[in-house]
């Protein structure tokens, strides 16, 4: 058989990853703090003996667009959203400090401050922060929490703890099979005291719908060309056959 | 077969979910003590299709590899307890709490159910119920000839009856509290029961221990905004024919190799 066929084949696979890839992000259109997914192909020439004559399609996630999101008004005392560059400190679900940028935080049962899906928020110390019972609860611009304790007068306020805000360098941090942001081997960063949050806000998708569906329709047309690469070397056998044919 | 259609599917579904949650938060805007829902948004599992770093040949590697998501999910629904605007309606059974605290209301089943829901009325035996005709908890029965009717900020119950000028102490109201309010699991009729989540009820005083106080002759009305939840109408509806675009798409794509091939 042509070899052709198995190189448009290729195109015609890693064309459908690639969908899923902007599918994906569509899917996260309106995830609170969601990041979206680059995608892009790469060509592969086929390593080994002899002639390296085909160059295979591959689909490949260079990184993750780390623009932020518009800010969106809540007026809830435990939302927050990064201004700026920075993330937010939790523990992952494997117990390794993991990053997020989606701040619609809650208090559980155990006075523990919590992320929405139920993991711990790291404080400055890097340790998860509790808070005792409170009437009210602040969060400054620099991540830290103040409340007043339940039965207290308005002027006996108490300063509880300090969100862990980290800024990395760029290339730093990379999305986890969790969807959290990861350090290379999962080692801690530093707080940084100039990462600032804002109470009452939180931060939308950063996926830009049209440019994601922009993609899938080149990618269909994309797709659609491989199809028709493996017609052409379908018609092509088939008249090699007739020619050849002993009739 | 094409794991877009999966995934897109999981978008439809998060996106049918949150209009669900949209209508319910619309349909109580108007519903006395009704705190709105939010539902929480999460994206799946990524798959691993090729590992960053693996190696393409002798002293090559792949500098990135490729990570798939497998879509969204909805994590939670959360109730947002802020607080609704107050209403004057000087009706004395009306009564609101200004500040943090739930009435404690008897179950039919004898259980304990809590409730921001202020407008009280009298059974046929003379005690304070809910709409429902639910006991409120601790439990106050008015004599008869009832003339005047108060409740003081502290919960306080006092009435005056025909024919005497001094006013009578029924009992309390009493309020509960929530270490995690937004743990508890709402059961419709506006109650809320308990969970271990929210954490045990924390009894007491209005206007004591941070709990709000009880204020006579006004309602809390929902806390829902219209406009808010008309523009996440609009956003829902809108990344739901995004999703449903990518359906169509995939679709597309698999029947143009079906007819093509």
């Amino acid at each position: 058989m042509d070899k052709v066929l198995y190189v448009a084949m290729t195109g015609a696979r890693e064309n459908m990853y690639a969908q899923q890839a902007h599918a994906n992000n569509l899917a996260n259109a309106t995830t609170t703090g969601f990041k979206s997914d680059f995608e892009q192909a790469r060509a592969m020439r086929v390593l080994g003996d002899g002639f390296e004559s085909r160059v295979y399609a591959m689909s490949e996630r260079p990184g993750t667009n780390l623009d932020s999101g518009t800010l969106m008004q809540t007026g809830r005392d435990l939302d927050v959203a990064i201004a700026g560059d920075g993330w937010l400190a939790v523990q992952g679900p494997d117990g390794n400090e993991v990053y997020t940028r989606n701040g619609s935080l809650q208090v559980d049962a155990a006075n523990q401050l919590v992320t929405g899906s139920g993991l711990p928020v790291l404080g400055a110390g890097g340790a998860p922060i509790v808070i005792p019972p409170a009437q009210s609860l602040t969060i400054g611009n620099d991540g830290t929490i103040t409340i007043r304790p339940v039965g207290e007068n308005a002027v006996e306020v108490a300063q509880i703890d300090q969100l862990k805000l980290v800024q990395p360098e760029n290339g730093q941090l990379f999305k986890g099979r969790d969807g959290f942001m990861h350090t290379d081997n999962d080692v801690p960063l530093a707080a940084n005291p100039n990462v600032q949050v804002r109470a009452g806000y939180l931060e939308a998708s950063n996926v830009n719908a049209v440019a994601e569906l922009t993609a899938m329709i080149s990618l269909q047309r994309q797709f659609e060309m491989q199809i028709k690469m493996m017609k052409t070397a379908e018609e092509l056998s088939s008249s090699a056959a007739q020619v050849l044919s002993l009739s | 077969m094409h794991g877009a259609l999966h995934v897109a599917k999981t978008g439809l579904s998060a996106q049918d979910t949150q209009l669900k949650v949209i209508s319910n938060n619309l349909a109580n805007v108007s519903t006395v003590g009704f705190k709105k829902d939010r539902l929480e948004f999460e994206d799946l599992l990524y798959q691993i299709r090729r590992q960053p770093g693996a190696a393409t040949g002798e002293d090559s590697m792949l500098p990135s590899g490729l990570q798939l998501g497998s879509g969204v999910r909805t994590v939670s629904t959360q109730k947002l307890f802020t607080t609704g605007d107050m209403q004057i309606t000087d009706q004395p059974f009306d009564v609101a709490i200004n500040g943090r605290g739930f009435l404690q209301v008897t179950q039919p089943n004898g259980d304990i159910a809590y409730t921001r829901n202020g407008e009280l009325h009298l059974d046929g035996e003379g005690r304070l119920v809910t709409a429902e005709g639910y006991l409120i908890e601790p439990a106050i029965t008015l004599p008869d000839e009832v003339t005047n009717f108060s409740v003081a900020t502290d919960g306080t119950v006092n009435v005056t009856v025909a024919g005497d000028p001094e006013p009578q102490e029924l009992g309390q109201l009493e309020l509960a509290d929530f270490v995690n309010p937004q743990g508890l699991q709402a059961v419709g009729q506006n109650l809320y029961i308990e969970t271990a989540a929210s954490g045990a009820p924390i009894v007491g005083i209005a206007g004591e221990d941070g709990l709000g106080i009880i204020k006579q002759g006004m309602l809390e009305s929902s806390n829902v905004n219209a406009v808010e939840e008309l523009v996440n109408m609009i956003t829902t509806q809108r990344a739901y024919e995004m999703n449903s675009k990518v359906i169509s798409t995939a679709d597309e794509m698999l029947s143009y190799v079906s007819q093509q091939l």
